[in-house]
């Protein structure tokens, strides 16, 4: 799915997209303050752990991505957390290539990491349940824009690896289904505990 | 810097609690990624692909690729995702099964996997035989309990596919749980790897720290 291998991209494909994460990561490392690294670090922990294990769906099998939600608690700092994940699991368990990382980082962490940033503003003021539903429109929207650069990536490269739109379709489905929950999930339980992790101002109960 | 170490405490909790959950759930901590098993199986061609962590890519194409990278077939796998081809020359072949979500993989299976039963191939197609005895009328006593065979090369070719045919039954489960291993994760990788995501948010601390300190002595 999202972990494509080595020697399946073309070289231009490749080259632009190592490009791209090389621009991300900067752009995300820069925007690193010293208090947001314990942060960006354990939810890349949680990316590296829960994107390991998948479930048989149709004629594919699934995993979690949390793109969207890591956008939303993370913001541009997603992208350097998705990377550590994606190279932590090329090197250690052949998930992906190495060329492909690249690639692979822009796949997963651009559309969680533009999509939060657009939505930013009604997640800062969305109260309640608006607030859960926008949680779950950007994480599973995160995971559509997903399946639309993978697709898009072996597009470019090779006819031969174009993915087939039902293969897609059935497996992509519900797993935006299941990150919407988490997302919807996570969100409204950010916002009672630690508001500020959201950018949104503290209210009394939580600061109590 | 309290509420700081509050949410650090909570996520730290949240983590492993979410972590020790989802090791429970996957069991043999599965993951994900396209393998294949390929066998020679009298002188077929034959596997299944297979995602690490469970499930199987069915009715998904899969190619025969000589070493040249020609194609000399194609086909789709079954509701197992498993495949099966007869080549008719012996060579080295890969197999290249594409799930059709980007998921890819291929493995390779050498000629001397498949000699045996395709190789040198005796012209007539008919499989060796051993003669009755009624074809041997000098010796009907002997021919009777130890009948001839019609040429040594023949038998031994016999011989040899039977061989293999049996050593290939008994490898299989062998070759599959061997290729099942290589791609298991294991526990101590997956914690090795948050060890790694720990160390560089230290390592990171550091140096924000240091730089802190270093631009505080200068001014």
């Amino acid at each position: 799915m999202a972990h494509i291998p080595d020697g399946v991209l073309s070289a231009p494909v490749l080259i632009g997209g190592a490009a791209l994460a090389v621009g991300g990561l900067a752009l995300g490392l820069r925007r690193l303050e010293e208090r947001d690294i314990p942060k960006t670090a354990m939810l890349a922990a949680v990316f590296f752990v829960a994107s390991l294990v998948s479930v048989p769906v149709g004629p594919s099998s699934i995993h979690l991505l949390l793109a969207g939600t890591m956008g939303m608690v993370l913001g541009p700092a997603a992208i350097p957390a998705v990377f550590v994940g994606l190279l932590l699991q090329a090197v250690l368990f052949g998930f992906g290539g190495l060329t492909s990382l690249g690639v692979d980082v822009v796949d997963i962490a651009f559309p969680g990491v533009m999509l939060a940033l657009l939505a930013g503003p009604m997640v800062r003021r969305a109260e309640g349940w608006r607030l859960v539903a926008i949680g779950g429109v950007v994480a599973g929207l995160a995971v559509v824009g997903t399946a639309g650069m993978v697709s898009l990536a072996l597009a470019l490269s090779s006819a031969d690896y174009l993915p087939s739109l039902r293969v897609i379709a059935v497996t992509y489905l519900p797993l935006a289904a299941v990150e919407a929950v988490i997302g919807g999930f996570l969100v409204g339980f950010l916002a009672r505990v630690k508001p500020e992790v959201l950018g949104r101002q503290a209210t009394r109960e939580a600061a109590a | 810097m309290n509420g700081a170490s509050r949410i650090l405490r909570r996520t730290a909790v949240a983590l492993l609690l979410g972590f020790a959950g989802l090791m429970a759930l996957a069991g043999e901590a599965a993951a994900h990624r396209l393998k294949l098993f390929v066998t020679a199986e009298a002188g077929e061609i034959a596997g299944y692909a297979f995602f690490i962590g469970g499930g199987r890519p069915e009715g998904v194409d899969f190619a025969v690729k000589v070493t040249d990278g020609r194609e000399v077939h194609r086909g789709r796998t079954d509701a197992h995702g498993a495949f099966r081809w007869r080549p008719e020359t012996a060579a080295d072949y890969t197999v290249v099964v594409d799930a059709g979500d980007g998921h890819w993989t291929e493995a390779t299976i050498t000629a001397d996997r498949l000699t045996a039963a395709v190789g040198p191939q005796t012209p007539s197609t008919s499989p060796p035989t051993v003669k009755a005895a009624t074809a041997a009328p000098a010796s009907e006593t002997t021919a009777a309990a130890c009948p001839e065979p019609v040429d040594a090369a023949a038998l031994a070719r016999l011989v040899e596919a039977r061989v293999d045919a049996a050593v290939a039954r008994q490898l299989r489960p062998l070759i599959e749980a061997q290729v099942a291993a290589e791609g298991r994760v294991r526990f101590n990788d997956v914690m090795g790897g948050v060890g790694m995501i720990v160390g560089l948010a230290g390592a990171g601390l550091w140096a924000t720290a240091r730089r802190r300190r270093s631009e505080g002595e200068a001014s």
